[in-house]
């Protein structure tokens, strides 16, 4: 049944994963879910498929490891969890039992940045340079609620792994009416087009982008937001095409530390690729434990916020081209 | 139910076959380790010969022909630095060429490396060597087939002193809380870590209880008694039980040459031909020993 939903109406993340998985195990009868002692959203797929679903309890090295043994067997197993825990106490068990032997396993959670209020040992902010490290390893970042449901349906073909990262889904603006983008793994999405520059962002800060770009807009400046929600393999045509059709001027804005995540990906491609860029501005984590508060007041604080957003837009708009002649 | 008749042809072997099998399996170990250039993990390969043999030839329903039949055993090298004994008692099972495995060890683009890579090599079941891996990844081959309703068991090794690792004893409570009395794990108990004697650093002891405690049936043998081995094999619980099953087997690190025995020196190393010989005539020593 199509459904609509408006611009910046409230909608959970969890809940479209719950949904999901539920429909993709009708079809998949090798489709499993897996979890350590995380996922009130899972009941549907728990109720509906309990000799398909396993709740390990808190023990997320033996759950990644339980997916690579039921990968190897011909299943398709998610694990769904919390990334800080999942992204690091097992991260070997990603690199060596997922990611060497490339096995179709989903590793899917929350807290993806300095959200949930938790404090720094539950927000993910090291996760996207750590699995974009990984060899095989699809990784990405999702902020609209509806698109996780449409990158998991995907997944279901790929032949390996992929890292999906929420912030904490409980409550996410929904950015995008079903179908208005081409919504393919290892393609940016042109979120809002501009001409003035380009922010690439990806996951809970693509809402405050579009934010920015609007402020911005009021006078008189024309910015492209660009959802990059795959980091890898990275878009790298759409990169090119926006240092062409945005006068090399980049922002890149995301919940994750400033260096290993995005930003890092872009500049990799930027200098592999020799395209010429007139102004180039990070906005992210800096190297600290970030401590507490809720996610506008962290983001804030820590230099990579609305008002953050918008002054950077502003200067690398501001910044001199170089001279044109080669 | 289990049908034997379909991995084994004819005759399983006599337990007077298997010992010969294991001497063998040891020779062949010896050679290599003295004709391959680097180390080889000889110490845990000796201690683990006779398990290796007992279940490639006695108790592993495989078959070398049909390396992808689902209803195939599967085992699970998880002290994954033993490859080399693994591919040499499955080369023995007709899985792969001895000679290849002689030539090609360890040398750039050889499908035979210092631990099992199941993308390379097909005929292994996981790509394995960092240790405590094996045993999470059995529990998911052994819901996997409970789920499917196949009868097959999931066989793991693990070398005792990887038990350390905490994955090994959350994968021990997951086999027990979802009653995989398909899973069988062997501890190769040979008491000796890289650099120390097992007691001397860890406090492995009751290590039975340890296992009893998790809630698995627990089977101790002598690991190098091929007769107890095969009866721990013929003993162990139907597959469709609800209890995992340890076999905990007493071993010798370097076990059958005397001077790399309980040796912490000879947990891994190469030898020259000079000791070559020796360790050639020592092993046959043993076996005269063992025979009187």
């Amino acid at each position: 049944m199509p459904v609509t939903f408006t611009f910046g109406e409230m909608l959970s993340a969890r809940s479209v994963i719950g949904t999901t998985l539920a429909e993709l195990g009708e079809t998949h009868d090798n489709l499993w879910v897996l979890t350590p002692d995380i996922g009130a959203t899972l009941v549907e797929f728990r109720d509906k498929y309990p000799d398909r679903f396993l709740d390990v309890g808190l023990a997320e090295q033996v759950c990644v490891g339980i997916a690579a043994g039921l990968a190897y067997d011909g299943n398709i197993p998610v694990v769904s969890g919390m990334l800080p825990f999942l992204s690091m106490r097992a991260l070997e068990q990603i690199r060596t039992d997922v990611c060497y032997p490339n096995l179709p396993v989903k590793i899917i959670g929350t807290h993806g940045g300095l959200v949930g209020n938790g404090g720094s040992t539950h927000y993910a902010v090291e996760d996207l340079a750590l699995m974009s490290a990984l060899t095989n390893m699809t990784v990405t970042s999702i902020g609209d609620p509806l698109m996780v449901g449409e990158i998991l349906r995907q997944s279901m073909t790929m032949p390996g792994p992929i890292y999906i990262r929420l912030a904490v889904g409980k409550s996410d603006k929904v950015l995008y009416q079903p179908g208005e983008h081409d919504v393919r793994i290892g393609k940016g999405i042109i979120a809002r087009d501009g001409t003035d520059a380009t922010i690439f962002t990806h996951g809970t800060t693509v809402a405050q982008a579009l934010q920015a770009a609007e402020d911005l807009a009021a006078d008189g400046r024309s910015v492209r937001v660009v959802d990059m929600f795959t980091l890898k393999p990275i878009d790298e045509a759409l990169i090119a095409q926006c240092a062409d059709e945005t006068h090399g001027r980049f922002v890149v804005l995301e919940d994750h530390l400033a260096y290993g995540g995005l930003a890092t990906r872009i500049a990799d491609v930027v200098a592999d690729r020799g395209i010429r860029l007139n102004a180039f501005e990070r906005l992210g984590i800096p190297q600290v434990y970030a401590g507490f508060g809720d996610d506008e007041e962290l983001r804030d604080k820590h230099g990579y916020g609305l008002a953050a957003t918008v002054a950077a837009t502003r200067r690398v708009i501001a910044h001199p081209s170089w001279p044109t002649s080669h | 139910m289990r049908d034997d008749a379909v991995w084994l042809e004819g005759e399983r072997p006599s337990v007077a076959e298997l010992e010969d099998r294991a001497f063998e399996l040891r020779s062949k170990l010896l050679h290599l380790c003295g004709t391959y250039e680097g180390a080889v993990h000889i110490g845990g390969d000796l201690s683990a010969a006779d398990i290796f043999t007992a279940l490639f030839h006695y108790g592993l329903r495989v078959d070398p022909h049909d390396i992808s039949n689902p209803r195939r055993d599967r085992f699970l090298l998880s002290k994954g630095h033993a490859a080399v004994c693994m591919y040499i008692a499955m080369s023995m099972r007709g899985f792969f060429s001895y000679d290849g495995i002689v030539e090609t060890y360890g040398k750039l683009d050889s499908a035979y490396g210092m631990h099992p890579c199941k993308v390379q090599l097909p005929g292994v079941e996981a790509s394995t060597g960092s240790l405590g891996h094996g045993l999470p990844l059995a529990v998911g081959m052994a819901l996997s087939a409970r789920h499917r309703g196949e009868a097959h068991r999931v066989v793991c090794l693990l070398g005792d002193g990887e038990t350390g690792e905490g994955s090994v004893w959350e994968a021990a409570m997951a086999a027990r809380s979802n009653e995989l009395g398909n899973l069988v794990a062997f501890v190769d108990r040979n008491r000796q870590l890289m650099t120390s004697h097992a007691e001397e650093r860890v406090a492995f002891e009751p290590y039975p209880d340890k296992w009893r405690a998790f809630g698995w049936e627990v089977v101790e043998t002598d690991g190098h008694d091929m007769a107890a081995l095969v009866k721990a094999i013929d003993d162990l619980p139907a597959s469709d039980s609800d209890r995992p099953t340890v076999v905990i087997c007493e071993t010798v690190k370097g076990k059958g040459v005397d001077f790399m025995e309980r040796n912490l020196a000879w947990h891994a190393g190469s030898l020259g031909a000079a000791d070559l010989e020796r360790a050639l005539a020592a092993l046959e020593a043993s076996r005269q020993k063992e025979t009187v």
